[in-house]
């Protein structure tokens, strides 16, 4: 078939864009830039012309001297070759290998060690066996958000060994141990009553309070290494040298929270380091969809005839898509307004309805953490007691199940075009979910500190509500935990109560039934912002509770399995597939809004806040963050300086002033590198013109 | 006598062709095929479940030299092949060739619409039969694998996706192309408007030199800025 420039004598519809000379094919496919056809293996002639030549094309020069080195630059490996050809230039190099030097042999032997433990290291990943059998029957799509999920749990477990490490096995060892213990921080001069903190219960306990504590943190759970509070305001003499809790316990914290950013943004370098060298990455969706868009692993049978529907599906809705903008932008001032007052008007609901979401969280939380405090648990019955416990916990999760839906109603009136309704959509579900849990700790905060007002009656003793929260960390950490939880409870409960009766019913149950119903679809973006959600408490209550990491790490494990089993039981691939890797960095993205949130407590409680009187590694400190300036007065002159210099404001405004220049830089060179690109785009559009208008000429000529 | 470090072809260098049938090889290494009573060198592959077919431990050095593959990988590789050849020919594997029918009965490429192109270009036979030998099976699972670099996935991409073999992908390799993706039969095929809207935009998107065409290198330049395509374009057994 004949290219569409050597169609003699046919007008094509754009005729004046395309060149018009009609040069012969065969000089054409002769040039280099049609290298690709030396490469044909069913044209034998092509590799023996190439082979009779004394090289193939496309591979290195044999060249004495600098040029034998060049050949190392292309391994054998890269090359589109046959394994015979490769195994002919491979004779040929190990021929020229004597006249190496010893450096470059040693250089080949460490790049040949590398590629061994590459592969070992890619054999040996985690559920590498279930991750490929999700991929072949579901497509990469899916596959991205279980990626995803066993990044979590690394990271969890990572974390976890920090804190444990540092944190909790010092503790439980100088425990076990009986070492001797000084007190540190000065306890004099504060009121008796700050320090009155006694969680464990007197009297008679009945059965049932003991699950309760088990299922909300208080009572016995509170003396635990899981909470803050159970630790102590002490240094321990050990081996010469004087282990201080509180220095560690801050710093472990602190280093997770580092340990955590950098993985994710080397993580999320690492996905994009192809994507982003483009200039305009978005304006290459149809060619990406068409060449990158099916997947090779998927294994046969109805994941294959799927996967085809989605494609087009996606290109028939893109192309729609194309065609109502065009109609978009001709629409009249008249019909733009009434589009923008009506867009006004659903924002402004939307905004109205994360506004009521936000108050019942507030509400349930004050309400839940007064009745907590007014009656003893003894009192309510097992269930109400579970049910006043968890209220926050209860009050987030319908809102963040029933606004998104609501969501997705009023977005389809704002008449989007479907790609930016999705985005959309995501967007304000992403807002609703990481707000709420601020709003939960905003709530908290007002009642540790009695809504900001140091004067106030409760506040005024101890500087926070001690009658209350007499350990206001240890609160914290329970809401927390309880978040933890309940996020537990809620997937079984839901994987028990409506996904396998649900596939029942569509399998076993009346027809109509099942097509009203539908098989169970696996959205992936709720589901992620699932994760990230769980992610982000875990951050927030990491500084409250030290085994939180943990517990979290063995919470995703079951996610993982649990939900591996819902879906092959359960569910049928997505109509609409999430493009994976474009996904894959919303996801991190995401995940670093989560973790930026999470900051702002932590920052906040040990810059700012009081730590409890009665409890904790910190009682008897101003603040948190003072231990690290006595660690710091301890160490010789010269640390301290610098360290002092470094903290202050001598060093950070002109290292701000440094950035915001390399910044201009950056994107100054930016903008030049665009400008390069167009000329040269425009170069190349000229040299097309004059290949074709030379190979005329010279066809003519001859 | 035997040479067991150095190898050298037979035929010396300048063979001339491409050895579909493993005419290059059958003079070096007739030496290795002489049964398991050698004591030399070290055989491998022992462990694959107690088969007659081994691979000798400097050829499975060779490949994972010349190709993306890891050594359990070669070793999976190996046993599959062999399952396709029929019983009496397993012995010999390196020197067989699977005709492309039963190569098309792996669950990885029996699904695959593209199956037929992908035999066709990763095939050395003479005949343009599409047959496959275990060193091309072992080149397509390289190009396939996890590890194997962006540029060499395109570059076979751009092969397979060049139905009529001219050398750059025109309007009709793109008709096909985009008809391969949304299946078989009639009714699930795009309308004449959709698919000629669709083709255009990716004209527009790739063909940098405005030719009407795309050639490697522009492929190549648009395929390395899809963030999924080494994703995607994988194969593992």
């Amino acid at each position: 078939m004949e290219p569409r420039w050597a169609q003699t004598g046919r007008d094509g519809p754009d005729d004046d864009d395309w060149g018009q000379q009609q040069p012969p094919s065969s000089l054409f496919l002769q040039l280099p830039s049609n290298a690709t056809l030396r490469f044909r293996g069913n044209v034998a002639k092509a590799w023996g012309a190439a082979l009779d030549e004394g090289e193939p094309p496309g591979a290195p020069q044999e060249r004495d001297g600098e040029g034998a080195r060049e050949q190392e630059s292309v391994p054998l490996k890269q090359l589109p070759l046959c394994m015979a050809e490769k195994r002919i230039l491979r004779l040929r190099e190990q021929r020229v290998a004597w006249k190496r030097s010893r450096w470059e042999q040693w250089q080949v032997g460490m790049r040949h060690l590398w590629g061994q433990v590459r592969g070992a290291l890619l054999y040996a990943q985690v559920w590498r066996g279930s991750l490929h059998r999700i991929e072949g029957h579901f497509g990469t799509g899916i596959q991205s958000y279980f990626n995803f999920l066993r990044f979590l749990v690394l990271l969890n477990l990572g974390g976890a060994l920090l804190m444990v490490g540092f944190v909790v096995a010092p503790n439980a060892a100088f425990e076990g141990l009986q070492l001797n213990q000084t007190q540190r921080g000065q306890n004099s001069m504060v009121n008796r009553s700050c320090l009155q903190y006694d969680p464990t219960e007197r009297g008679l306990v009945s059965y049932f309070t003991y699950l309760m504590d088990l299922l909300s943190g208080t009572g016995f759970m509170e003396l635990t290494h899981l909470f803050y509070g159970y630790y102590q305001n002490s240094a321990v003499d050990f081996v010469g040298f004087s282990y201080n809790i509180p220095l560690a316990y801050l710093l472990s914290v602190l280093g997770y929270f580092s340990v955590c950013l950098l993985w994710i943004l080397h993580r999320a370098v690492h996905l994009l380091k192809r994507s982003l060298v483009g200039e305009n990455w978005e304006l290459s969706t149809y060619s990406h969809k068409v060449f990158a868009g099916w997947d090779f692993c998927l294994a046969p049978g109805t994941a294959a005839a799927m996967k085809h529907n989605s494609l087009r599906y996606e290109l028939r809705m893109d192309l729609e898509e194309q065609t109502l903008r065009r109609l978009m932008a001709q629409r009249s001032p008249g019909q733009r307004l009434a589009l923008f007052s009506l867009r006004g008007a659903l924002n402004l609901l939307v905004l109205g309805l994360l506004g009521a979401a936000f108050y019942g969280v507030y509400r349930a939380t004050e309400y839940s953490q007064r009745a907590q405090q007014d009656t003893s648990p003894g009192q309510q019955g097992l269930v109400l007691g579970l049910l006043v416990a968890y209220l926050p916990s209860i009050v987030i999760t319908a809102a963040n199940q029933l606004v998104p839906l609501a969501f997705g109603l009023l977005v389809r009136l704002e008449r989007y075009p479907l790609s930016l309704e999705i985005r959309l959509t995501l967007l304000r579900t992403v807002f609703l979910r990481l707000s709420s849990l601020l709003v939960l700790l905003f709530s908290l905060w007002t009642q540790i500190t009695c809504h900001g007002d140091p004067a106030a009656d409760s506040c005024r003793i101890c500087h926070y509500n001690h009658q209350q929260h007499p350990c206001w960390e240890t609160s914290v950490g329970q809401e927390m935990y309880k978040l933890l939880v309940f996020d537990l409870l809620v997937l079984l409960l839901v994987l028990l109560l409506v996904e396998f009766p649900r596939k029942l019913l569509v399998t076993h149950g009346p027809a109509p039934l099942a097509r009203l119903l539908g098989q169970q679809e696996f959205l992936v973006p709720p589901n992620v912002l699932d994760l990230v959600y769980s992610q982000t408490v875990c951050w927030v209550g990491t500084a409250f509770s030290p085994l939180l990491p943990l517990l979290h790490a063995a919470k995703f494990i079951l996610f993982f399995y649990l939900k591996k089993l819902t879906l092959f039981s359960n569910c049928r691939p997505a109509d609409r597939t999430f493009r994976a890797s474009i996904s894959s960095f919303f996801f991190l993205l995401v995940l670093l809004l989560g973790l930026a949130i999470a900051w702002v407590p932590l920052l906040y409680s040990v810059f700012v806040l009081q730590p409890s009187q009665a409890c904790g590694p910190f009682r008897g400190e101003p603040t948190m963050w003072s231990t690290l300036w006595v660690a710091i007065d301890t160490l010789p002159l010269v640390a301290r300086e610098f360290l002092q210099f470094v903290g202050s404001l001598a060093f950070a405004v002109p290292l701000f002033l440094l950035l915001c220049i390399l910044m201009f830089y950056l994107m100054a060179l930016d903008h030049s590198y665009s400008c390069l690109v167009k000329e040269l785009k425009g170069q190349l559009r000229l040299e097309g013109q004059d290949k074709v208008f030379l190979v005329t000429q010279i066809t003519e000529l001859s | 006598m035997p040479r067991a470090g150095r190898r050298r072809p037979v035929g010396g260098v300048a063979v001339g062709r491409c050895p579909g049938d493993g005419d290059l090889r059958r003079g070096g290494r007739k030496r290795r095929g002489e049964g398991p009573g050698r004591s030399r060198g070290s055989w491998s592959g022992a462990a694959m479940g107690g088969s007659a077919s081994q691979l000798p431990r400097d050829l499975l050095d060779e490949y994972q030299e010349l190709t993306f593959l890891t050594k359990q990988e070669i070793l999976l590789a190996h046993k599959r092949f062999s399952e396709l050849l029929p019983k009496e020919e397993r012995e010999s594997i390196l020197l067989k060739r699977v005709p492309k029918s039963k190569i098309l009965t792996l669950p990885e490429l029996r699904a695959n619409p593209f199956q037929d192109r992908i035999c066709r270009v990763f095939s050395t036979a003479e005949d343009g039969d599409g047959s496959m030998s275990f060193e091309d099976f072992l080149d397509l699972l390289s190009v396939f694998s996890d590890s194997a670099t962006v540029e060499i996935k395109s570059h076979y991409a751009f092969r397979i996706f060049d139905f009529d073999d001219d050398g750059i992908l025109d309007r009709k390799d793109l008709e096909k192309l985009v008809n391969c993706l949304t299946g078989e039969g009639d009714e699930t095929r795009l309308s004449e408007s959709e698919m000629d809207q669709l083709i255009q935009n990716i004209l527009e998107e790739s063909d940098i030199d405005k030719d009407g065409t795309i050639n490697l290198s522009e492929f190549q330049h648009v395929i390395s800025r899809s963030p999924d395509f080494a994703s995607s374009f994988k194969i593992v057994l």
